[in-house]
């Protein structure tokens, strides 16, 4: 079966950075999403649950101290395309439900495996 | 789609590590408590992607080595500069705070710089087998932290411990986060923490309470040296809980128990006015308790206390002995038989009391219960006043158990008192002593019909059943169904007797037949009846022999009872007496008077019994005859009238005889059969052995023989040479020592 993208994954896609997010009283709540933004400013918002498939974000976002407001999980990756971060926040969704049971197939595109690869190393994942 | 060739700058080594120092200083800073904002995740992920694509560049821009490194130098540059340096100038209890400090904030930064390096700990540690970055950076702190100031650290612990045992406030959190470093600092062994700290406190606890007892035991009584002992061992617990690591409390507990309990124990115990024994004298159970739990954990703690408790309930119960013994010499005979029973209530009470010391005091333990077991044995084998403790032992269940004896008491108190005095036969050595002298009580009570309660009788049976095993009160039980046989068969006589009328004596008679086996031998023999009597005794044969053959019926006058009517002057009495004492009243008859050699003859008694039952019926207490000379005892000249002037308030009385003494025969009878037993278990020994030695033998024949009686070695021994000479065992020709069984 044909993997089909989940409705939470949002992709906005927008030429500048992301929209500053109001400051919010209480300091220490937990954030149920973080932000992905790949190489050429396409912010993918998604789940806190998924982007922690990855042991480098999960890394980050469990880091004592904790992080400043404005900036927190809010991750630039310079040197991963769009496609292929949109690629691997598929991934972590799939990954999830998997866990959970539904055994489907994750189909990659050939042409996107071997970067796909390189990036899923950097990330841990 | 889109097809990328991930293309990357090349990171120059000293551009990458530039870059990593910001990140540190930053952290530097974040740890020394400076103004500085925490990391946010744009930067940690900058650190991160720097050190990973140092790590993935080809070579020689693969740099995986020298970051490596670098990260070990990070720490020690940072520990160099500034961690030793604040450490160094503080002392004490300041010290202490610093290093707790420090070794948190180093605790952070591996933490942090070890998410930054994270990727040399995915792959290049495992490839080149080196330490991960998590050990790399906890074993610089203890390399160079560590390792110059555990002991300046480890003397300041020692000094706060020190401080709180004399009683000072000190700040526990401050000590277990220093204790924590030692754990932690071993990286999963406690080997730091016990080279490093523990042994050296170990070292001063121990000297710190031997300095505590050697003035204690001087200065204070034992019970509260004990308690000040409890409360140290209690505080010392507190202690482990609160600071130190939870496996230093069997060692510490050890120790200190070691110095305050071990070390003085002797002077302790034996403290003249407060040790063990005076607290057993004046019964302070408390501080016995105390004693026993604090002892307990020692190994062979306890002996010396069960010693003390053996030797302090030995002298109670000597005490005792001695004080019937003394009683009997003193006094008159029956105040002396008084006072032997008291002595047996007394040892109940004795061992009462001093059961519930073992039970709760001493928990339960068995070598309080073996040193109880011990101490009763010692003292309830000792003879009083010329009877054996078998005998008084015996003397004291009849007397519960006789109609008369015991009538006040409640049937729960009469069952519990038996129950105990079962339990004391377990201490008396000579129990086949016991049961001999009981049969004996047993057979009176039954054929005079002195038994007070049936019940009773079956109950204390059954307890000596399962505490000796049944061959012990297979006679009893004989002889109590014996009695109820003998109550079906005299209703089968009267029905005879009905049945044929011209076969009736006249005389209103009861026979009880006994089971030889069972019962006692009673010596019988052939007195001259009265004719009405010699009647009875045929037709009751008559009868008998209708019922079963082949059996001979032996008659024993000595227990038969005989209701006689006396016609005195004043008014007529009946007299409840002996068949012998009938016997004689019966010859007054047809005679007024007779001399005692008359009715010797025309009785066939001998001299021993005719004055026993002629001084009952003259000399006692109802002169039924008339003795000429009136002295107080008979003798062979004198001579008997019937005294028709006799009379007494009562319609029937009973006149005693007064048992003979039962004691010389009881014990000839047990020593008979006890070299029947000696004789049974060495040959039982030898046929299962075939061969064994002179000391083994006789050891292992004690022991079968310890169950009943503990036997005389000497007459093991001439038994020994008995069976020999009746061909059951030989002398080995060549080793005297050794035994052999014949077939």
């Amino acid at each position: 079966m044909r993997f089909s993208v989940s409705k939470k994954s949002r992709a906005v896609a927008k030429a500048d950075a992301g929209r500053e997010r109001r400051r919010r009283r209480r300091r220490k709540k937990m954030r149920e999403t973080v932000k992905l933004i790949s190489m050429e400013g396409f912010e993918f918002v998604i789940d806190r649950e998924a982007a922690m498939v990855s042991q480098t974000i999960r890394s980050m976002l469990t880091s004592p101290g904790g992080f400043s407001e404005s900036k927190e999980g809010v991750v630039t990756f310079p040197d991963i395309s769009t496609t292929i971060l949109e690629k691997i926040c598929q991934y972590f969704y799939w990954s999830i439900q998997y866990s959970r049971g539904k055994e489907t197939e994750f189909h990659i595109e050939p042409e996107l495996t071997l970067e796909l690869m390189m990036a899923a190393n950097y990330l841990h994942t | 789609s889109l097809s990328f060739k991930m293309e990357r700058k090349t990171i120059d080594l000293d551009q990458g590590w530039d870059y990593m120092q910001t990140g540190i200083t930053k952290l530097k800073r974040i740890l020394e408590g400076l103004p500085e904002p925490q990391f946010d995740s744009e930067q940690y992920m900058m650190l991160y992607t720097t050190i990973y694509n140092m790590c993935t560049q080809k070579p020689p821009h693969d740099y995986s080595q020298q970051l490596y490194d670098k990260y070990r130098e990070a720490f020690e540059e940072y520990i160099h500069s500034t961690v030793l340096p604040a450490l160094r100038e503080k002392h004490d209890e300041y010290m202490l705070r610093e290093l707790v400090k420090r070794w948190s904030n180093h605790k952070v930064m591996v933490r942090w710089l070890s998410r930054f390096f994270y990727y040399l700990d995915r792959y290049f540690i495992a490839r080149r087998s080196l330490p991960p970055l998590n050990e790399v950076g906890l074993t610089c702190f203890r390399d160079l932290v560590y390792n110059e100031l555990h002991s300046k650290v480890k003397d300041a612990v020692i000094a706060l411990v020190d401080k709180e045992r004399e009683g000072e406030q000190i700040d526990r959190a401050l000590l277990k986060n220093v204790l924590d470093i030692y754990v932690e600092i071993g990286m999963g062994q406690m080997e730091r923490y016990e080279e490093d700290f523990e042994s050296f406190m170990l070292l001063d606890s121990a000297s710190y309470y031997s300095r505590k007892a050697s003035s204690w035991i001087q200065e204070d009584s034992c019970p509260d040296y004990m308690l000040k002992s409890e409360e140290c061992l209690k505080k010392e617990r507190e202690r482990v809980a609160h600071y130190l690591h939870s496996s230093s409390e069997p060692k510490l507990v050890e120790k200190v128990q070691h110095e305050l309990l071990v070390v003085y124990a002797n002077q302790l115990l034996e403290k003249e006015h407060s040790g063990c024994r005076a607290l057993l004298r004046d019964d302070k159970v408390d501080d016995l308790s105390r004693m026993y739990r604090l002892y307990h954990k020692i190994v062979k703690g306890l002996e010396p206390v069960a010693n003390i408790f053996k030797q302090h309930v030995t002298a109670e119960g000597n005490a005792l002995v001695q004080q019937a013994e003394d009683t009997a010499t003193n006094h008159a005979a029956n105040t002396a038989s008084v006072q032997e029973q008291v002595l047996i209530r007394k040892v109940i009470e004795l061992h009462d009391k001093y059961m519930v010391y073992v039970v709760e005091c001493f928990q339960n333990h068995t070598l309080f219960h073996k040193a109880l077991k011990e101490a009763f044995e010692i003292f309830c084998n000792k003879t009083v006043a010329g009877s054996s403790s078998a005998e008084l032992l015996a003397t004291f269940c009849d007397n519960i158990l006789k109609k008369g004896g015991s009538e006040k008491l409640s049937d729960e108190a009469i069952e519990d008192t038996l129950e105990k005095v079962v339990k004391l036969l377990a201490y008396i050595s000579d129990k086949d002593l016991f049961a001999e002298f009981y049969r004996k009580k047993l057979a009176r009570r039954l054929l005079f019909d002195r038994s007070a309660n049936d019940d009773h009788e079956r109950s204390i049976l059954t307890k000596l059943k399962q505490q000796c095993g049944g061959q012990f009160t297979s006679k009893m039980e004989g002889m109590v169904t014996d009695l109820t046989l003998a109550r079906e068969n005299q209703n089968s006589f009267e029905e005879y007797l009905g049945n044929n009328p011209a076969a009736n004596p006249g005389i209103d008679l009861t026979v009880t037949v006994l089971t030889t086996g069972f019962w006692p031998s009673y010596k019988s023999f052939d007195i001259n009846l009265p004719a009405e009597m010699v009647k009875c005794v045929e037709v009751f044969k008559g009868f008998y022999e209708t019922k079963t053959k082949h059996r001979k019926l032996t008659w024993i006058y000595s227990l038969g009872t005989c209701h006689l009517n006396g016609k005195f002057d004043t008014k007529p009495i009946e007299l409840v007496v002996s068949t012998y004492q009938a016997a004689v009243l019966l010859l007054f008859n047809t005679t007024d008077k007779l001399s005692y050699t008359d009715i010797l003859t025309q009785l066939n008694l001998s001299h021993e019994d005719l004055v026993r039952l002629l001084h009952s019926l003259s000399c006692a207490r109802y002169k039924i005859l008339l003795k000429e000379p009136s002295t107080k005892t008979v003798s062979q000249s004198d001579s008997f009238e019937f005294n028709s002037k006799f009379t007494d308030r009562m319609r029937r009385i009973k006149i005693p005889l007064p048992p003979v003494d039962e004691r010389k025969k009881v014990v000839e009878d047990v020593d008979k059969d006890r070299r029947y037993a000696i004789d049974a278990a060495i040959v039982r020994i030898m046929k299962s052995r075939k061969v064994l030695g002179h000391q083994q033998l006789v050891s292992e024949c004690v022991e079968q023989l310890s169950r009943m009686f503990k036997p005389d070695i000497k007459a093991i021994k001439k038994r020994m040479e008995d069976l020999i000479t009746r061909d059951y065992l030989e002398r080995d020709k060549e080793n005297p020592n050794m035994f052999r069984y014949l077939a």
